[in-house]
């Protein structure tokens, strides 16, 4: 058996936004809720998510308030700002003073953004190793850069919305999210591996495989990590023509 | 070759990573793989810590998956976790001995054949990022001088980490090693593309990248990306030479 009983648990401040993530959904069950938690984590004004569409463009997903979707509207628009810069970085994008930036970056967007209202910005990238998702945007009303808690927290929600965006689009979301990202708060290297594997076996992108991958483990009921482990097992591979997975004794499941 | 003269060998090569194409994965491996031949320790590896606060598995001289397991154990309990919160060092620790200092972890080593583990500390200016884990098949303690190299090399591959870093203030750290866990994960993915395509095990496809990386002088972690974003054929990878019969 494979990493079985070897897997970890998640930290404290993991567990926090699994919390407020279920609180949030039980009284308002949309998908902003993501949105909402990023911006009470992080204690910042607004947070909003930008997905990239298979032809690299951004469209919104969410955001926690009006102020925060005109903000992520009026960047998509402008075709740049901080979630566009995340977005092609690996690291954080960080504008703490919008007004007094010595050299702006954002010509177009950090005039109009200000006129918001908006003084900080601060945008981490959604992503899953090398398969990119979108970003993560916050703002504030007053300038000022992050704390380290705020900011190690806007690392971690970075890597929740991930997790959460993958289950989304395989379907895979029993009733509650925050119940489903619990269950498998961190993914084992079997889940990378098995991905890689099932990109090669169904000729698809990484980020495909991870939902084909997801959405299988959903339909059987099963974790993930299990099934990537029967993956990486060479019990279990997906065949593309007719989209079916197969397992090692000759049969579709 | 002379333990003195692997050191030498050793310092140049992560010096040498210091100056252009550094890739944090390959640093650690390299530190991990000079451990396991420098002080007779059967497997090495490297934890870091994660922006939420975690330790996660990074890199390790055995990419098999007994061993990850135990370093996937220790981001919960064991003497990775004790050691990267004490900052302090953990040496000859005998697993055998009558203990419930890490009720999961001790029995997992023992029934996978580990006698005795180490920790070091990876610390640098008072802050500790990760820890050192070695694992000993054998009774017997490891020497002063053995933990001696052991630290050295740990020390020298945290300056590589934090090299471009002239202050160390904890977002910055956070990013770094935030930017480690996704080339870590990068790796794992294209690990699973060059086993489908190939037909090897996880630690064939690891040893293909590394060699692919090496020849052409790349990072790791860049020639995993090269290949998940099918940029380079995995038929076109450098193959891997003969393993070098161990002494």
């Amino acid at each position: 058996m494979l990493c079985r009983g070897a897997r970890s648990v998640p930290s404290p401040r993991l567990l926090a936004i699994f919390e407020l993530l279920s609180q949030r959904e039980r009284s308002a069950p949309h998908s902003g809720v993501l949105c909402a938690v990023a911006a009470q984590v992080t204690e910042q004004s607004g947070a909003s998510i930008a997905l990239l569409s298979r032809d690299d463009q951004l469209t919104s997903m969410c955001a926690s308030n009006d102020l925060a979707a005109s903000l992520i509207d009026m960047e998509i628009a402008a075709g740049e700002g901080p979630c566009t810069d995340a977005c092609g970085s690996d690291g954080a994008v960080v504008e703490s003073d919008l007004d007094r930036s010595r050299s702006p970056r954002w010509l177009g967007y950090a005039p109009r953004a200000l006129s918001l209202g908006v003084r900080a910005v601060f945008a981490f990238p959604v992503r899953i190793g090398a398969v990119r998702l979108g970003a993560m945007a916050l703002h504030r009303d007053v300038e000022g850069a992050m704390t380290d808690v705020q900011a190690a927290n806007a690392y971690l929600m970075a890597a929740v919305i991930a997790r959460a965006v993958l289950a989304l689009q395989a379907r895979a979301v029993s009733g509650s999210l925050a119940t489903d990202l619990e269950r498998e708060a961190s993914f084992d290297f079997l889940v990378h591996q098995a991905a890689g594997m099932v990109a090669v076996q169904g000729s698809m992108t990484l980020g495909d495989a991870l939902v084909t991958l997801r959405s299988h483990a959903y339909a059987l009921t099963a974790n993930l990590t299990d099934t990537a482990g029967r993956v990486v097992a060479r019990e279990l591979w997906y065949e593309p023509t007719g989209a079916v997975w197969r397992n090692a004794y000759g049969r579709t499941e | 070759m002379a333990r003195e003269q692997l050191l030498i060998a050793t310092l140049v090569e992560l010096a040498d990573s210091l100056v252009d194409n550094f890739d944090v994965i390959d640093v650690l491996t390299l530190l991990s793989d000079r451990c396991a031949e420098a002080i007779d320790v059967d497997a090495a590896g490297v934890m870091l810590s994660s922006p939420s606060g975690e330790l996660q598995f990074i890199a390790s001289s055995s990419e098999s998956m007994r061993v990850l397991e135990l370093f996937q154990l220790q981001s919960d309990e064991g003497p990775c976790v004790d050691c990267f919160r004490d900052g302090r060092a953990i040496v000859n620790h005998a697993l055998a001995e009558p203990d419930d200092r890490w009720p999961r972890f001790t029995p997992l080593a023992l029934a996978q054949g580990y006698k005795s583990v180490h920790c070091l500390p990876m610390r640098l200016r008072g802050r500790t990022i990760g820890a050192l884990n070695l694992f000993r098949m054998v009774q017997g303690s490891l020497d002063d001088s053995d933990v001696i190299v052991a630290q050295g090399l740990a020390d020298v591959a945290t300056i590589a980490i934090l090299q471009h870093r002239t202050s160390l203030d904890a977002q910055t750290l956070n990013g770094q090693l935030s930017i480690a866990l996704h080339s870590r994960i990068i790796i794992e993915q294209a690990k699973g593309m060059v086993s489908q395509t190939t037909s090897t095990d996880m630690d064939g496809a690891f040893a293909r990248l590394r060699t692919h990386a090496r020849n052409h002088n790349e990072g790791l972690t860049n020639v995993a990306r090269r290949v998940v974003d099918r940029e380079i054929a995995v038929e076109d990878l450098d193959h891997t030479p003969e393993p070098k019969i161990r002494r």
